[in-house]
Order: structure tokens, then C-alpha cells, then sequence
């Protein structure tokens, strides 16, 4: 009857190597899936160095820094680099404070009505691309409106709505109603109230709804290609050019976007670690 | 002397409004100019579809409501097959997406750690590049003279000279891809709520740690698992980006047929028999979810 | 070397009567920096309802984890009626635990939740049915069973994680801090009940709590733990009356610690010179404390004759009625405030300001070595 030392009695060399992958297995494909879903983005960054012969960007030719040099050279790329950010700001910015809005009356108030509003804000996530996009794009011929930049800003305000609500809902939901009645307490009405101390706590999640909208304006295709008539956004752009051949310099800003907005989420990151 | 306090009064104009509105509009007029908009640019709109698709006519002659509703019979008659295909890419899509998604979500929640945010991170991060540049970029990465090609033609699973590219596969394997956030974060979201002990008391009642994943997890997760294969299979079915770019023409999906009868053919009645008809067959999907979860869930 | 199911299997078996319920051995657990669990070592008999007591972070819990399968100790021997239990998974072992968030499946019935380990176990569906409606009848809660867990209330909730448990027999019950959550009057309530049901089924319950009174209530043997080690063992009136250290003394109730200047004989003197008498059979030394209890000690009129053989002279600071008793705050001329508690049998007739004797019997005091 001796005291054991160790907690694992008589495990077998060859049980122990089972036990380890199986310990580790998830982990390992974890990475693997990790692997698989950074894969494509390895290419785009790979093939902006691709010395490509020709108008096609496929086939792997050797190394080069000229697409980087010369990235402005197309003109109409970077034009539409500029008519995406545009598209993205604005639409992003409408469908904030729309959807901000939105989200205090469905968290604060109880009113009829609530289930209705519930089903229009699902529907449109609910709704295939295409049909949004093919929609809007009878409606716009019915009125005799002329498609461009200003319809696609509409339509991305309209999609963008659905998403802000969600986000700056569960938000709000998290915050704590006695700050409030404590800043009321303390003499501030409900004017002040909000814009001294409610806003000021929904402000990440009002950000993090903005940036969403931004991101999912800035990539939208399918809905903008049914409504931009003459109007050339970046990923229509990218449709255009993907049957005579897309120009590497389309992988170099597609690059920089990902870098750009890569550091944005680890500054936030780093922000919000801060914070708490 | 104590010193007063002068408590800040709510400016006239404020009170006028509560006085001539009352408390309880204040949550109207805060959906109005959100819900007016929706109302303007997305129930018109499909509203306006339902009529259009019941018209007839050309783009030379002009449209007429005239409620031909063989517009419907005829759309489904004549695309039929690409309406199937699109099912059934997007219902293999959806299934290899649950398949991969729901390993790697457990892995974050259950293993992450410190790290499960920053994993999240990574996991979202491949979408920030542009959709039409990670689909062109499987492109590449399914070429003829690829290593993938390569590497299935020499285990036999591709003929000698067999592609991948202009087939079915291609186009799933872009689908799954392009869709694989919509899949895992929901699914992340109801695995991490499940609390830790519950598992604990699972293995406490002698059941190992594969009949625990099976009789507890795998049933809480279920919400997260609905929600996952819902965001995924509808933009799936409605997609026709990865069927051009990595598919071959003779086999087109909806949205490639819509596309195309809207923007080139201008077969505006039939495109919108054709978009409705989609749309229809996906709310059928939703409203036995909407049914079981109430609407409050529909908006997170 | 004995595979891990004959090992279960000879712990469920019917020979295992004559080594403790509960067995540990130079204990050990680290998380990271911290020891845990400090070389304990453990023996519970069996059919005892054993309490393990200490404040936060003093290793109950890790040890009662330690014992259920959930933590592995980094060395140390445990073993279940003789049997050593190192190694093996929760699954693998014939104990089990009510948790402390009860953690009862949302998603199955309180049927299903109660009939969970049974049916892991291949039990056939009529000697379900009937085991489990038994199990609830046995904690009062029948007629629940199509209910789900979110429509309970925290006590029900209680009772229905205890039957989860209990329906399957094991030899050693574990509990981890079961009680925390229910409001004062349910806890007391589920006290007296767990005890009469740990009679009627008649095995060994190990309870986890930081909550002395609950501990004296309960258990028939209290472990005291601080820090990682057990400070104190036996059983509520021992550890209560001799608690052997100042930690002790003053975890468990309240005391009034005197140091000692120096022994003469039988007696002690303190600092100012006052001469106490020491408890019969304790072993003196100058270095240690005399303590007395609250309850012990009472108040007298400064004239008064029939004192018992311990006097101090001091003067009422506060007081406080708390219905049955009072509490008196009494300062010594030396300095010290001595708490003592008298039962308000009579009405109260001391009051602040008043000079008073403070007595006790020397036998209902106790002695603390060193700090």
C-alpha cells in the first residue's frame, strides 16, 4: 500500500501516444481549417507579386514590385476604388442613425407593432441578393429614376438598416438602466441624459454597426450590379474586368484593404482590451 | 446661507412635443424614418415585383398587368434544372459548411482560451478581402496546373485529365467557402453559452465524453446550428458569382439566370416570376423556424 | 496492473467494508503558481456526513473536485473504500455531485434530468419510471416531471439536482456548496433535510461550504481548511469548544482572545497582572492565548456575591438586542474589549456606561499555542 507519486498509473507508451492526438486532435484541425480559410487570401496577396504574362492573372511567373509601383496606372480601378469608399461612407452613415434609432425603440419601449417590426427588419436579411437587388431595380424603372451612384447609396442604406439594428441591439441590451436614473437623479434631464451618458456607452456598438455596414457596402456586388447603371464600384470593377482579364493591381489594393482594415481590428482589439 | 440648486428645466419646445404626442409615440417616432425607408425601398419594391412578374409584354412594347400567371409556370417549366442545381449546390454547400464550421467552432469555444476572441478575429478575417477576389482567387487554386489538380489526379480521385474548374465541384467548393463566417459564428455563439458544468454533471452521471457531446452539447447548440445553416443556404441558392466565375455555362444557377434576364435579355416578367419564386421557396424554409423561436430571436 | 473497469467494478462490489469511505494521502494540487491543495491527508468514514469548511480559496472545492474526477492531484494517493481511483473519469467513478449552480440540463425534463445517469447505465425503462418517482418522492418534489428546469424555483431546482444524484446509489455523495443561492429560510429548511436524507439513505455525503453555522448544523465530522491544509478536524463541539488556533477560534463563531504573560501553576497571568485560571488537563506555556467564548461569559453588578472562579472588572461600551440574546461591548482596565452574549431570559439591566464583572467558568475556556 505505498503512496503513489504520480496521478497516472501504468498508461502505456502507446496509450499515451493516442491520448495526445486525441487531446490535440481538435486543435489540429482547428489550424487546419484556419489554413484552409486564409488560403485564398494568400493568393490574392501572393498573385499582387505575380509577374503575369498578359492580360490574365492565373499562372505564376516569378516575383515582382512593379504592380505595387504602379498601382495608380489604371484609371478607372482606382476611380472606382474612390466611388466604393463613397457608396460605403454614406450608405453606412444613413443606415446607422436609422438603425440606431430603430434599436432604442424596439430595447426601450414596449408598443404594438413590435412583431411587425421585428419581421420588416428580418425580412430583408432573409431576402437572396438578387431578388433585393432585382427588385429595386424594377421599382427604380417604374419611376422613370435613372440608375447611378445616388440608387446604389439607397439600396445600400436599405440592406444596411437590418444589420445596424442587430448590432447596436445587443448593445444595448448588455447596458446597465441604472446609470441612467442615476445621471436623472443628478439633475439631467432626458435630452442630457442621453447624449451625456447613454450615448457615450452605445458608442462602441453604434461604431462596431457603422464599420459592418461600411464593409458590407464596400463588397456588396450583387445588388449594386443590378442598380448602378453607368456607376463602376471597385467589385463591379472587378466583374467587368474578370472576362478580358483582371490587372494585378486589383490583388495590390485588395492587399492594402485587407492590411488596412486587417490593423483596424487589432487596434480595436487592442482598444477594448484596454477598457476592460 | 445654503446655496441653491438650480435644477435644469426641459427646454420649451420639449415639452411641448411630450405634451401634444404623450410618451407613448416617442417609440414610433423613432422607428418612422428607419421603417419608412424600409418601407420605401425594400416592401414597395417587392411588392412591385409580384406585379411585374405578373405582366406581359417586351422592353420594345412596353408592360401590361394583365396577371398571366402562366408567367410562373412557364419560368419554372423552362429553368427547372438550374432552379434544382441551385438547391442542390446550395443545400452541399450549406452541409460541407456545417461539417467544417462546427469542428472548428467548438475548438474556439471549448479550447480557445485566452485566445477565443482573437481566433474569432481570425476566423472573420479572410472576409475582408472583396468576395470577387477570394472566389477568382479558388481560381487559381483549382487551375488545371494546379497542386490541387495535381494532387487528386495522381490518388485517382480526378480522371488523367480531369478539372475541377467549370464543374459543380468548383462551384460548391466556392459556395462553401464564401460562406463559412455565416456558419461558424452563429454556431460559436450557442456552444460558448452552454455553461461549463453542465458537462461536468453530464460526465458525473457516467456518461463518457462522446455520449456528453451527444445527449448535451450537440442539443444546445442546435439554435446556433439552425441559425448558421439559415444565413448560409439563402444567400447560397440565390448566388450565381461562383457559378460564373468557377462554373461552366452549361450549368447555371437561378441567380445566373435572373441576372442575365434582367440585365441582358430584359425579360423583366419572367425574371420577376422567377426572383418571387425563389424568394418563396426560401420564406417556406424560415417560417417553420420563425414559428418555433417567436419573432424577438428574428432580430437577435 | 489492474485494468480501469475492474477497478470500477470492484469499487461497486459488496466487499469493500472495512476501509474508510474517503481516503487521502499526501495530497497535492498547483494551479500555475498557486498550491492549491497542500499535502493533505484524509480518512472518511463511512455513512458520515462529513463537512469540508474553510473561507474562500482554501482548497474545499479543489479537493472535492479532486475526489469527484474532475481535477487530477500533481501527486498524492486518493482512494474510494480501499480502491485507488487516480486516473479514472467522473464516468468511472461510484461517486456523485450536487453542483453548485445545480447545473440541471435546460433542455431535457426533469425526468430525463433525474433519469440521466440511469439511462447511461442501461437501466430498462420500467425500472426507470420507477426508481425516479421514487427518487422524488424521497425529496418531496412529486408530480414535477414534464417540467423543465427553467420552470422550477431555485429550491425545487435543489432538490431535483439532489435526486439526480442520489438516484443512483453511489457510495460517497458530493456536495459543493449546495446551498449558496436559496434565501436564508430555504437554506435552513434544505439543511435539516439534507441531514435526514443522508439518514434515510444512509451513505456518505461530503459537503463543501464556507458557512460555519450551516457546518455545525450538518456534518457529523468537520474539517477546517485554510490555505490549502487542514487546520482543524473533529467533530462541531470539539472544534468548537478547543479550537486550537486563532484562525479556528475565530472562523467558527466568535471569541475573546487574552495573551498570556506569563503561568504561575494552574493559573495565568495576563499583561495587567490579573490572575485567570487556566482549563483543566490544558498544557500552559507563556507564549500562548487564553480565549472564551461570548456565550460563556457573563455579566455581574459590581457587588454582587455567587461569582464564578474567572472575574474581570471592566465597563459596558455598547449594546445590542438581537431578540434572543444581547451583546454586550465591555472594556477592561487593561485595554482590552471583551464581546459577551447573554440569552434575554430576564429583562436586560445593564446598560452603556455601567460598571461590571465580567465571569466565567475557567473549564469553558480553551488555550491557543503561539500566535
Amino acid at each position: 500500500m505505498t503512496a503513489s507519486v504520480t496521478s497516472r498509473q501504468g498508461v502505456r507508451p502507446r496509450g499515451r501516444l493516442l491520448s495526445f492526438i486525441r487531446r490535440h486532435a481538435l486543435s489540429f484541425y482547428a489550424a487546419v481549417a484556419l489554413g484552409y480559410l486564409f488560403l485564398p487570401v494568400a493568393v490574392v496577396i501572393l498573385f499582387s507579386f505575380n509577374d503575369n504574362r498578359g492580360r490574365f492573372n492565373f499562372t505564376w511567373n516569378g516575383l515582382t514590385l512593379k504592380h505595387w509601383a504602379n498601382a495608380f496606372e489604371i484609371p478607372n480601378l482606382f476611380d472606382s476604388l474612390v466611388t466604393s469608399l463613397q457608396i460605403a461612407f454614406l450608405s453606412a452613415l444613413v443606415a446607422t442613425i436609422l438603425g440606431t434609432l430603430i434599436a432604442l425603440a424596439l430595447v426601450r419601449y414596449s408598443f404594438r407593432g413590435r412583431s411587425t417590426t421585428n419581421l420588416l427588419l428580418f425580412l430583408p436579411m432573409a431576402t437572396p441578393e438578387v431578388v433585393l437587388g432585382s427588385s429595386l431595380l424594377a421599382f427604380y424603372l417604374t419611376l422613370g429614376v435613372a440608375r447611378g451612384f445616388w440608387t446604389v447609396v439607397v439600396a445600400h442604406i436599405m440592406f444596411n438598416i437590418s444589420y445596424v439594428v442587430v448590432t447596436v441591439k445587443a448593445r444595448l441590451a448588455g447596458f446597465d438602466r441604472d446609470l441612467e436614473e442615476a445621471a436623472m437623479d443628478l439633475y439631467a434631464n432626458e435630452w442630457a441624459t442621453f447624449r451625456k451618458v447613454t450615448l457615450p456607452m452605445i458608442m462602441p456598438g453604434v461604431f462596431a454597426a457603422f464599420l459592418l455596414g461600411f464593409a458590407l457596402s464596400f463588397d456588396d456586388f450583387i445588388i449594386t450590379n443590378f442598380n448602378s447603371g453607368q456607376t463602376v464600384t471597385f467589385p463591379l470593377f472587378i466583374w467587368g474586368a474578370a472576362r478580358v482579364g483582371v490587372p494585378p493591381q486589383v490583388n495590390v489594393f485588395g492587399t492594402a484593404i485587407f492590411a488596412v482594415t486587417v490593423s483596424i481590428m487589432f487596434i480595436n482589439l487592442a482598444l477594448q482590451r484596454r477598457q476592460t | 446661507m445654503a446655496a441653491e440648486v438650480s435644477v435644469p428645466s426641459t427646454p420649451a419646445w420639449a415639452r411641448w412635443i411630450r405634451a401634444k404626442l404623450g410618451r407613448r409615440t416617442v417609440p414610433y417616432l423613432l422607428l418612422v424614418p428607419g421603417g419608412l425607408w424600409l418601407l420605401f425601398f425594400y416592401v414597395a419594391p417587392v411588392a412591385q415585383l409580384a406585379a411585374v412578374s405578373l405582366q406581359e409584354g417586351t422592353f420594345e412594347t412596353g408592360y401590361l398587368l394583365t396577371w398571366r400567371w402562366a408567367n410562373y409556370t412557364d419560368a419554372l417549366r423552362t429553368f427547372s434544372s438550374q432552379f434544382i442545381r441551385s438547391f442542390v449546390y446550395a443545400g452541399v454547400a450549406t452541409a460541407a459548411a456545417l461539417v467544417i464550421a462546427y469542428p472548428l467552432a467548438y475548438a474556439i469555444a471549448f479550447r480557445g482560451g485566452r485566445f477565443k476572441n482573437l481566433l474569432l478575429v481570425m476566423v472573420l478575417m479572410p472576409f475582408l478581402t472583396p468576395f470577387l477576389l477570394r472566389t477568382l482567387a479558388w481560381k487559381v487554386i483549382l487551375a488545371d496546373s494546379g497542386v490541387v489538380v495535381g494532387a487528386l489526379q495522381s490518388i485517382g480521385v480526378l480522371a488523367e485529365n480531369g478539372r475541377l474548374l467549370a464543374t459543380g465541384w468548383a462551384v460548391v467548393a466556392g459556395i462553401t467557402y464564401n460562406f463559412l463566417a455565416f456558419m461558424t459564428l452563429p454556431i460559436y455563439v450557442s456552444l460558448e453559452k452552454i455553461d461549463p458544468s453542465l458537462i461536468e454533471a453530464a460526465q458525473d452521471l457516467y456518461a463518457s465524453p462522446a455520449v456528453a457531446f451527444g445527449k448535451v452539447t450537440l442539443p444546445l447548440s442546435l439554435p446556433g446550428i439552425v441559425a448558421g445553416t439559415l444565413l448560409t443556404f439563402i444567400p447560397a441558392a440565390g448566388d450565381f458569382v461562383n457559378a460564373q466565375l468557377l462554373g461552366n455555362p452549361q450549368q447555371l444557377m437561378i441567380g445566373n439566370v435572373i441576372d442575365s434576364r434582367f440585365l441582358r435579355v430584359l425579360d423583366y416578367p419572367t425574371a420577376a416570376a422567377l426572383s418571387f419564386t425563389l424568394m418563396i421557396v426560401i420564406l417556406s424554409l424560415i417560417i417553420p423556424y420563425v414559428r418555433a423561436a417567436g419573432t424577438e430571436e428574428l432580430v437577435a | 496492473m489492474t485494468s480501469s473497469t475492474e477497478r470500477e467494478q470492484r469499487l461497486t462490489g459488496p466487499e469493500a467494508g472495512e476501509s474508510p469511505a474517503v481516503d487521502l494521502t499526501s495530497v497535492t494540487k498547483s494551479f500555475g503558481k498557486v498550491i492549491a491543495v497542500d499535502d493533505v491527508t484524509l480518512s472518511i468514514e463511512e455513512n458520515q456526513f462529513f463537512a469540508l469548511l474553510g473561507p474562500s480559496g482554501c482548497g474545499k472545492t479543489t479537493t472535492l473536485r479532486m475526489i469527484g474526477g474532475f481535477e487530477e492531484p500533481d501527486s498524492g494517493d486518493i482512494r474510494l473504500y480501499g480502491e485507488p481511483v487516480t486516473g479514472l473519469k467522473p464516468y468511472q467513478r461510484p461517486v456523485n455531485t450536487v453542483f453548485q449552480s445545480y447545473a440541471l440540463f435546460p433542455h431535457l425534463t426533469i425526468f430525463e434530468n433525474v433519469a440521466f445517469g440511469l439511462r447511461r447505465r442501461g437501466i430498462d425503462k420500467k425500472q426507470v419510471r420507477n426508481q425516479v418517482n421514487e427518487m422524488l418522492d424521497l425529496v418531496k418534489l412529486p408530480g414535477l416531471t414534464d417540467r423543465k428546469p427553467t420552470q422550477l424555483s431555485g429550491g425545487q431546482r435543489q432538490r431535483v439536482a439532489l435526486a439526480r444524484a442520489l438516484i443512483n446509489h453511489p457510495r460517497v455523495l458530493l456536495l459543493d456548496e449546495p446551498l449558496g443561492a436559496l434565501d436564508l429560510k430555504l437554506r435552513k429548511e434544505m439543511q435539516i433535510e439534507l441531514k435526514r436524507i443522508q439518514h434515510e439513505v444512509g451513505i456518505t455525503f461530503v459537503h463543501v461550504t464556507h458557512d460555519q453555522e450551516e457546518a455545525m448544523t450538518m456534518a457529523d465530522t468537520i474539517a477546517v481548511m485554510n490555505e490549502g491544509q487542514i487546520v482543524r478536524l473533529g467533530s462541531p463541539a470539539e472544534i468548537y469548544e478547543d479550537p486550537r488556533s486563532s484562525f479556528v477560534a475565530g472562523f467558527l463563531g466568535a471569541s475573546n482572545l487574552l495573551p498570556v504573560a506569563s503561568v504561575d501553576g494552574r493559573n495565568v497571568v495576563l499583561e495587567d497582572g490579573t490572575r485567570l485560571h487556566a482549563p483543566d488537563g490544558a498544557e500552559l506555556s507563556p507564549s500562548m492565548s487564553l480565549g472564551v467564548r461570548p456565550e460563556k461569559i457573563r455579566l455581574h453588578a459590581p457587588d454582587a456575591s455567587d461569582l464564578p472562579a474567572n472575574v474581570i472588572r471592566g465597563h459596558v461600551v455598547d449594546t445590542s438586542y438581537v431578540g434572543i440574546s444581547t451583546q454586550f461591548l465591555v472594556t477592561t482596565p487593561f485595554g482590552a474589549s471583551i464581546t459577551a452574549v447573554m440569552q434575554n431570559v430576564d429583562p436586560v439591566s445593564f446598560r452603556r456606561g455601567d460598571e461590571v464583572l465580567l465571569g466565567w467558568n475557567p473549564d469553558h475556556s480553551f488555550v491557543i499555542d503561539g500566535s
